[in-house]
């Protein structure tokens, strides 16, 4: 494991623009963050996870499934350098790892793995994030993690080929291991976390009152927000887009949220009301993945709470769930 | 951190080109296509999987197979015009190519159904996929026992595969029925005229020795299972086959979840067992 200071981090990464597409957060002119390329705006380590879809870069919003022209389908060349990502943080991580089992269980999705299998992937974690807050570090089931410890970057290999890449650079002093750094803590969950965990208890416990869900259709304007932000949200649709004789199907990013979401050729509609809408989103996370997969679809990143203009979040969701249904023993009132 | 090496192979969203046969048409909407994929193989389905039909420029869609594999050498569509897709459709010709992904879906349980009377009831459009199983079980006949069909259609115009149907009468050991909602539209119909629950009740069957398939419009689940579970059929001698709107054929896209199943996957044919206490589900 290395000591970066800021300067050799950023010479780190810069080593390595040549090789590899690197991406990594960058200030926004209106001062949001992204993660983009090093050339696109001033490095911004800080901060904590970006507000968009981190799982973008494997599953773009708009990408390209194949291209006809007037002799049949052309294959995908990849011609392009590998992606070596920067800025993603242990929670992301999570969110990756699950739908990396969801594109690959059943039939491969290759579009998908065309890009995540050859992909070297850096977290951070340590006091960057918002506001300077403790971000705890990752199980490391990644490449690289970027640790800050409050005043350099500890930078720490988990993989041969994240081994190979940080013995490479040539800076930076040898430190012994992040456990000598930061101890063997256990970080007990967030409130957030807490709430939301309570809630699905409750949802895989008991069938809400359609009322309840009606209520927080209500709020919704089926900006799509939340699901556009979601690093576990993967639904998509399907479009031609036809120049000439050269025809391109593309996938594109779909949300459960618009009311044509499940709307069927025949004209029935499984989710006709914004309130059935409300309780997919929040039971398709809390409840069909723990039967699917074995564990909640939500790792509580809080982009759609941050996202949503009308405050129905999966967090402020839960929090309403647990005040209203949750047992006397979790202090909180059943109706 | 997944490693595989690197696939160049072709992408399961490419799809194979197959070239109509024939086109006939079965009412002023629905026309039955055969086709045959362009490389000569057989597309290998099971009566009640779907495949994804595209065509270029207008995108995909889910279509069940109407023929069953024991007729091989082509396979059979029938197809609604209701949208860009299936109007696109509609305009093509025998010679004409088209993409064909999958068969996709898990089929009818042909090995519960074996040695079994099969009971299957079918409406609008729902008696394509059963067609597939109708003829799978007239061309294996000594696989089942009696093979009872019960179809309903809005008016004498909309039923499908006039012909089929009374064919089928004919069949040893198979009994065919059908109904229409109303006689609009016709005034020579002869048959008969009422919900496709009423074919139902007069029906005598071995509930211990019969299996039960539905395929239909939405509407027609609730009335027809109550009228199955009041012969004494229990859920789980009763399957379905159910429509969502299936974008990738393949469990990818979200659009066809009924809780954690996805109907493309884990469907269309489900045991009525599996789904009936599922929200959404029917």
């Amino acid at each position: 494991m290395k000591r970066l200071t800021q300067d050799e981090l950023l010479q780190f990464l810069k080593s390595w623009e040549t090789c590899y597409d690197l991406r990594v957060p960058i200030l926004l002119p209106d001062g949001g963050r992204a993660i983009c390329r090093l050339a696109d705006g001033p490095l911004a380590m800080h901060g904590g996870s970006v507000p968009a879809k981190p799982t973008s870069l494997f599953f773009p919003q708009d990408g390209l499934v194949f291209a006809a022209g007037a002799n049949g389908y052309l294959e995908r060349v990849d011609t392009e350098k590998r992606l070596f990502i920067i800025g993603l943080t242990p929670t992301d991580l999570q969110c990756l790892r699950f739908i990396d089992r969801f594109f690959s269980t059943g039939e491969r999705d290759d579009l998908y793995f065309a890009s995540r299998d050859k992909a070297i992937i850096a977290v951070v974690s340590g006091y960057c994030g918002r506001d300077g807050e403790f971000i705890p570090p990752s199980s490391g089931s990644c490449d690289l993690e970027l640790y800050h410890d409050g005043i350099d970057w500890l930078l720490m290999p988990y993989s041969d080929e994240g081994r190979e890449l940080a013995a490479s650079f040539n800076a930076g002093d040898e430190v012994v291991s992040l456990e000598s750094v930061h101890g063997k803590a256990v970080h007990p969950p967030s409130a957030e976390q807490e709430v939301v965990l309570a809630a699905a208890a409750i949802l895989q416990e008991t069938e809400l009152p359609d009322a309840f869900w009606d209520e927080i259709g209500e709020h919704c304007i089926q900006c799509s927000g939340c699901n556009l932000t979601c690093p576990t949200c993967t639904c998509f649709g399907v479009q031609d887009w036809c120049y000439g004789e050269h025809t391109e199907r593309r996938r594109v990013w779909d949300s459960c949220q618009l009311a044509g979401f499940m709307r069927e050729a025949g004209g029935h509609n499984p989710l006709a009301t914004a309130g059935q809408r409300s309780r997919r989103r929040i039971h398709h996370k809390l409840v069909a993945d723990m039967s699917r997969w074995g564990e909640i679809g939500c790792f509580v990143c809080g982009r759609c709470d941050l996202a949503c203009p009308t405050g129905i979040g999966i967090i402020a969701v839960s929090r309403e769930i647990v005040t209203r249904f949750g047992m006397p023993d979790d202090n909180s009132k059943r109706d | 951190m997944p490693r595989a090496d690197s696939c160049q192979s072709r992408s399961l969203y490419i799809p194979r080109d197959a070239t109509i046969l024939s086109v006939t048409e079965l009412t002023s909407r629905e026309k039955l296509f055969r086709l045959r994929l362009s490389d000569g193989s057989e597309l290998k389905h099971l009566p009640g999987q779907f495949i994804q039909l595209s065509i270029l420029g207008y995108g995909e869609a889910p279509i069940s197979v109407a023929s069953p594999p024991t007729r091989q050498g082509y396979f059979e569509l029938g197809i609604r015009r209701v949208g860009s897709l299936t109007t696109a459709m509609h305009a093509l010709k025998r010679g004409d190519k088209v993409g064909i992904r999958g068969p996709y879906g898990t089929p009818f349980d042909l090995g519960s159904m074996g040695g079994k009377d099969l009971l299957l009831i079918s409406g609008g459009c729902g008696l394509a996929p059963m067609r597939s199983l109708i003829q799978y079980a007239a061309d294996r006949k000594s696989e089942f026992g009696r093979v009872t069909i019960l179809y309903g259609a809005r008016s004498p115009d909309q039923l499908l595969f006039r012909e089929d149907l009374d064919k089928w009468e004919t069949i040893s050991g198979f009994a065919c029925s059908y109904t229409v909602d109303s006689r609009e539209g016709d005034g020579c119909y002869s048959g008969s005229t009422g919900l496709i629950t009423d074919l139902i009740r007069p029906i005598e069957l071995s509930p211990a020795e019969t299996e039960a398939v539905i395929v239909g419009p939405p509407a027609m689940y609730t009335p027809v299972i109550a009228a199955l579970k009041e012969k004494g059929l229990s859920s789980q001698q009763i399957s379905l086959s159910l429509e969502r709107q299936m974008r990738c054929g393949v469990g990818k896209c979200g659009h066809c979840s009924i809780e954690h199943l996805y109907c493309c996957q884990d469907g269309p044919v489900f045991r009525l067992n599996v789904i009936e206490h599922l929200h959404g589900a029917l």
